[in-house]
């Protein structure tokens, strides 16, 4: 760990929640991703972002349908332009140590396409489309984003707020606590 | 019969059609698994008849297959050479009575092995059925205990009755017949996520934990004999206690499940336990077979190269009958491709495949439990998709049947065994010495390995989840299968060891089984919870994957989820186009997974009561022909109903499409509203699964439901008030036209789903609280025509849609601005002030209206306390009440318009958005008065008798019920207060 004054300070260091040792693994990523743009000193809180182009084009993510919904979400922008902050925040969000509020939250607003705080219809549907590639036609989504909200829409009001949401995800304990990766 | 006028008799024969399939072939699978067990039992008996007859000294179980002479009948051919036996018999018996021909005959010989197999399945049958007689009795004692202990009585009754022990568990009865059924029903049932998902942990533990236990158990046990614990009579050396250590070792996975299923902890615990038992055959067969071999050779001389060979053949047992399993996985799964026109032996392919999948391994010596693991884990996705509902069905109902009653078998042939002193050699130095090595090892292994996987695992297991896996590695039949088939030439200490480990297989079984309850209780392991999947968490879940693996992929990291995914691509790019048929491939695995909930719960409801479907013209997918959306939507609005028995909805009415009124259409909902249930429905349909209520109950509660249902349907109305003024007017006009009656009548949309609904919360919680608003009620249709009216006014005039129509549009999807007045099943409790003359008047509706079950109602304490509201109340109440007369028709519906004094009318209208602090204060007159008994109201005379006649003819009813005073001056006045 020679180099670690060279890159965060101490300070720094504490604020990202991500886990001993975990900070250079993902600097490095994240320098990697894009070696021209990241400088490697960032004691300093160089202006960087990572334009989402960079991720989004990255070959293991190609299939992925979440992937620009994930750097939307995480990127202070909503953009998908991700600084350093943003990029350790999104694997904070996603550690162990992140409580399940959390990591509901964010769930939910990756869900929330729109961005209303709420999951509507069209939110579900999107998502639906995603996750099957749209391989259902439209009264098929239809029927099945009905059957979403009914079950989980406890305030009856035909679309789903965070409340119902965790409130679903709560039922089943294990969502949440698989919701992480070990870095 | 006015069950004639009804539709619904006629409406869902495909529904209702489908649904008995699907039970008759569940009894008919039953049938033919009862088949299939006494055709494989007779040919094992057959078999093991001989294998216990040479005391084969093989060197494995795999090699005990029936290849020696056979003692009875070959196996091959029983019926050929019973028919033969017994034609011989006949020749024998003409000789002996010289040639006469006698009427009945003595044919033991004939009928003996199939008709003791019988009735040893039927012992064990009916054991089971005596043992779940005591409810109480077996939430304590799991059956494994009961049946070993009944086993051991068994037993004794043989023994004494013969001096000899007739019966035992044989060894290749249990591994090529008994085991199979148990692991093929545990393999095809797998969830083979939770499985992946703890992959790793489980081949620790399995192969590990299992050498660690087998290598101590058995090194402390020559320890202990060389410190002299355990008896000199015991002639064994190192290599005999390290075989004796292997055996006894494994977990066993059918006393593992036999406990935990009873046990219910969580899932996730229970994989990796029962993951592990089945999963370390491998480990068990290769320990067993490479020290057999070393007790055969001698320990002298055993080569250094022996001990790698040992290890190359570990992995080769294991990993081959992994591959067998995915091989006969694969070829099922292609098989079952093209069946599509003889369905009738889907479920015969899945059987044989994955019972091949079993002999296969065991022909090549490989791991036979892994194989049929993996064949059913592996085929279980392509072959569900492929064959249709009732093959499914039918796989499933087989496959437990079998399953338990091989279980039954097994424990109960258990305790026979152990009655049986020809083979006991008890040491009490060697059992204790056994027990407490193993109980330790166990312990010390489990903790050790549990340590080290919780630096990997997503999720880690705690102390509690240690604990219960430490207690919970049960040993059983395979152990004491194995162990008797020692060669006692080999082993001198062979006697010895079947008695230890029978004291093993019985304290493990039997104190732990019995115990692992209370300890799972008393450290409060999260248990499993019995939820139904919901189509969220199918969502969730594979959102959930998406979002990690792209995390994970963000990060360059290449973790678990990286290669699920990359897995899921190659199974959906090659494996899915390969195994699946081109119809079934096109559906995303979330469409099935919708569907599965659709159906299930149509299921369930039609298992709560076969009325229901029957006026909901609702028909059920097949899954067969899954194209069928416009059946799926009925099931889906249909389900969506049920299914959240929380909504209370309160729109339907608003978001009904305008359409085309239908006279007869309108006369039916009008008549199902209006009609009470016709009682004989109950009977006629699915009697066999319905509970019936006893009459007069039902009817009550038929009573008391509606008159929340009309009073919920004012309470919505009441909400629009606000918005239109005219309404009023419009509502004055109505009541004075006699034939606007029609209009509102029309307003209970889905006449028919309240039947459904209501049946279902009535029979899923016995109070009959929970409604759904939106059920249209009947009697309330005629008073409340108010209440209709209003809602005419406000939205597009809603015309009962044909049923699937008015369903697509339901209710709570639209999205209505304010916000949602009523949210869970406690806001039914709650009578909001504007509710509170709908309340009376659904009751005075009740007086009034008297339905056919009439003299019923008057009974209900609830009704009767209800249609006394107007007594106490008077004194509050602003209009002229009916005071003590709550069963005069009129009287009583005056009563219900009056309001409270301290509520201005004005304010009435601004708390409808607080309705629910509103309602905490009105609850308490409501409420109260429901706790008085009941006197029984007179029967309400302006309500058209119930005469049959009437309900011959809805039409006359209905009018007559329409121009009945009371309910056309209740009307107007019931909404005046609000109104102003």
């Amino acid at each position: 760990m020679g180099n670690k004054q060279t890159i965060f300070t101490a300070q720094q260091l504490d604020a990202y929640q991500v886990g001993y040792g975990s900070h250079f693994l993902l600097f490095y990523r994240y320098r990697d991703l894009a070696p021209q743009l990241v400088p490697l000193d960032y004691t300093n809180q160089p202006d960087v972002k990572l334009p989402y182009e960079l991720i989004g084009s990255m070959p293991e993510l190609k299939d992925n349908p979440f992937r620009q919904r994930i750097a939307e979400v995480f990127s202070e922008d909503g953009e998908g332009n991700m600084t350093l902050d943003d990029f350790l925040d999104m694997f904070s969000v996603l550690s162990e140590m992140a409580p399940r509020d959390l990591k509901a939250y964010y769930a939910f607003k990756i869900y929330d396409f729109n961005n209303d705080d709420f999951i509507c219809k069209s939110d579900l549907e999107k998502t639906l489309n995603k996750l099957t590639r749209n391989e259902l036609t439209e009264d098929e989504v239809k029927m099945v984003c009905e059957k979403v909200i009914d079950e989980a829409d406890l305030d009856n009001d035909g679309r789903l707020s965070l409340e119902d949401f965790q409130n679903m995800i709560n039922r089943a304990p294990d969502f949440l606590s698989t919701f992480h990766i070990r870095i | 019969m006015d069950v004639g006028s009804r539709p619904p008799a006629s409406l869902p024969p495909r529904l209702l059609s489908s649904i008995k399939a699907e039970r008759d072939v569940s009894a008919m699978s039953s049938g033919m698994k009862m088949l299939l067990l006494g055709v494989t039992l007779l040919l094992l008996r057959a078999a093991g008849a001989d294998l216990s007859g040479s005391a084969a000294p093989h060197p494995g179980p795999v090699l005990s297959s029936p290849s020696a002479p056979p003692l009875g009948p070959p196996p091959g051919a029983p019926g050929v050479a019973l028919s033969r036996s017994a034609v011989e018999e006949e020749q024998e018996a003409e000789e002996h009575h010289g040639g006469g021909y006698r009427v009945v005959q003595w044919e033991w010989s004939y009928v003996q092995t199939p008709y003791i197999i019988a009735i040893w399945l039927l012992v064990a049958s009916v054991a089971k059925i005596l043992f779940h007689f005591s409810q109480r009795f077996t939430t304590v004692v799991p059956e494994s205990c009961m049946l070993i202990l009944l086993g051991l009585v068994l037993g004794g009754i043989v023994l004494i009755a013969s001096k000899k022990q007739l019966y035992q568990l044989d060894p290749s009865l249990f591994f090529l017949f008994l085991l199979p059924t148990i692991v093929g029903d545990a393999g095809y049932f797998m969830p083979a996520r939770l499985f992946f998902d703890n992959l790793g942990s489980i081949l620790t533990y399995a192969v590990v934990g299992t050498l660690w236990n087998a290598f101590c158990t058995g090194f402390s046990l020559y320890a202990a004999k060389l410190l002299g614990v355990i008896d000199e009579r015991v002639q064994a050396e190192l290599m005999d206690f390290l075989l004796f250590g292997a055996l006894i070792s494994a977990v066993d996975p059918v006393a593992v499940l036999a406990v935990f299923e009873e046990v219910h902890v969580n899932e996730m615990l229970f994989i990796i336990v029962f993951g592990e038992s089945l999963v370390n055959d491998a480990v068990t067969v290769v320990l067993y077979k490479v020290y057999i071999s070393f007790v055969e050779v001698g320990p002298g001389n055993v080569q250094t190269a022996d001990y790698f060979k040992g290890v190359a053949s570990f992995l080769i047992v294991s990993i081959g009958g992994t591959l067998v399993g995915l091989v006969f996985a694969v070829i099922l799964g292609f098989i079952t491709r093209f069946t599509k026109k003889v369905r009738i032996i889907e479920p015969l392919f899945v059987f044989l495949m994955v019972y091949l999948a079993y002999l296969t391994a065991e022909l090549f010596s490989l791991s036979a439990i892994l194989s049929m693991t993996f064949c059913g884990i592996g085929a279980n996705k392509y072959v569900e998709a492929n064959i249709s509902q009732k093959s499914r069905t039918t796989v499933k109902y087989t496959m437990k049947t079998l399953a338990s009653i091989a279980e039954t078998i097994i424990f109960i042939f258990l305790g026979i065994s152990a009655v049986d002193k020809s083979k006991w050699a008890w040491d009490t130095g060697l059992v204790s010495c056994t027990l407490v090595f193993i109980f330790v090892f166990r312990a010390v292994g489990v903790v050790g390995q549990t340590w080290v996987l919780n630096r990997f695992r997503l999720v880690p297991l705690d102390k509690i989840d240690q604990v219960v896996m430490s207690y919970g590695g049960l040993r059983g039949a395979v152990a004491f299968a194995l162990v008797v088939l020692l060669d006692g030439e080999q082993v001198k200490a062979k006697d010895y060891f079947v008695a230890t480990t029978i004291v093993v297989v019985f304290f493990t079984v039997m104190f732990q089984g019995l115990t692992i309850k209370p300890l799972v209780k008393w450290l409060k392991v999260p248990r499993s919870t019995n939820r139904k999947p919901t189509i969220n968490e199918e969502i969730h879940e594979r959102a959930f994957d998406h979002i990690l693996t792209a995390v994970e992929d963000i990060a360059g990291l290449q973790g678990y989820h990286h290669w699920r995914d990359k897995w899921e691509q190659f199974d959906k790019n090659y494996l899915s186009k390969l195994l699946l048929r081109k119809s079934v491939y096109r559906k995303s695995e979330l469409w099935e997974a919708y569907q599965k909930i659709n159906i299930r719960d149509a299921i369930s409801v039609i298992d709560q009561g076969g009325n229901v479907l029957t006026s909901a013209r609702l028909s059920l997918p097949s899954m067969a022909s899954r194209a069928s959306f416009p059946e799926v939507t009925n099931v889906t609005n249909y389900l969506r109903e049920n299914g959240s028995g929380v909504c209370l909805d309160l729109q339907v009415i608003d978001n009904v499409p305008g359409s085309k009124v239908e006279e007869d259409m309108e006369t039916h909902h009008v008549l199902a509203g209006n009609l009470y249930k016709p009682r004989k429905r109950y009977q006629s349909h699915y009697s066999r699964h319905f509970m019936p209520l006893g009459e007069k109950e039902r009817q009550d509660r038929e009573v008391f439901q509606r008159n929340m249902r009309s009073r919920m349907e004012t309470f919505k109305s009441t909400r629009h008030k606000r918005h239109k003024k005219e309404r009023s007017l419009k509502k004055v006009n109505m009541l004075r036209d006699p034939h606007r009656w029609n209009d509102p009548v029309v307003v209970p949309v889905e006449p028919e789903e309240d039947k459904a609904d209501h049946s279902d919360p009535e029979k899923e919680e016995d109070v009959g609280i929970t409604f759904v608003a939106r059920k249209a009620e009947t009697p309330k249709q005629r008073p409340k025509s108010v209440p209709a009216a209003l809602d005419v006014c406000q939205s597009p005039p809603p015309h009962t849609p044909s049923p699937p129509a008015a369903d697509s549009h339901l209710p709570w999807k639209g999205s209505v601005g304010a916000p949602p007045p009523c949210v869970s099943v406690e806001a039914t409790k709650i009578i909001p002030v504007d509710l509170q003359q709908a309340w009376n008047q659904s009751i005075s509706s009740l007086e009034s209206i008297s339905s056919p079950p009439a003299p019923a109602e008057p009974v209900h304490p609830r009704v009767s306390a209800l249609s006394r509201l107007g007594g106490p109340r008077p004194l509050s109440y602003t209009g002229p009440t009916a005071g003590g007369s709550p069963s005069a028709g009129p009287p009583l519906p005056q009563a219900s318009f009056s309001f409270p004094e301290r509520k201005k009318k004005q304010q009435v209208e601004e708390e409808e958005e607080e309705e629910e602090p509103g309602a905490s204060q009105e609850m308490q007159p409501l409420m109260s008065p429901l706790r008085l008994p009941g006197s029984p109201p007179p029967a309400p005379p302006p309500a058209p008798p119930p005469g049959s006649g009437r309900r011959r003819n809805p039409c006359v009813y209905l009018r007559s019920l329409v121009t009945t005073p009371p309910g056309g001056s209740s009307e107007p006045h019931s909404h005046r207060p609000t109104q102003l």
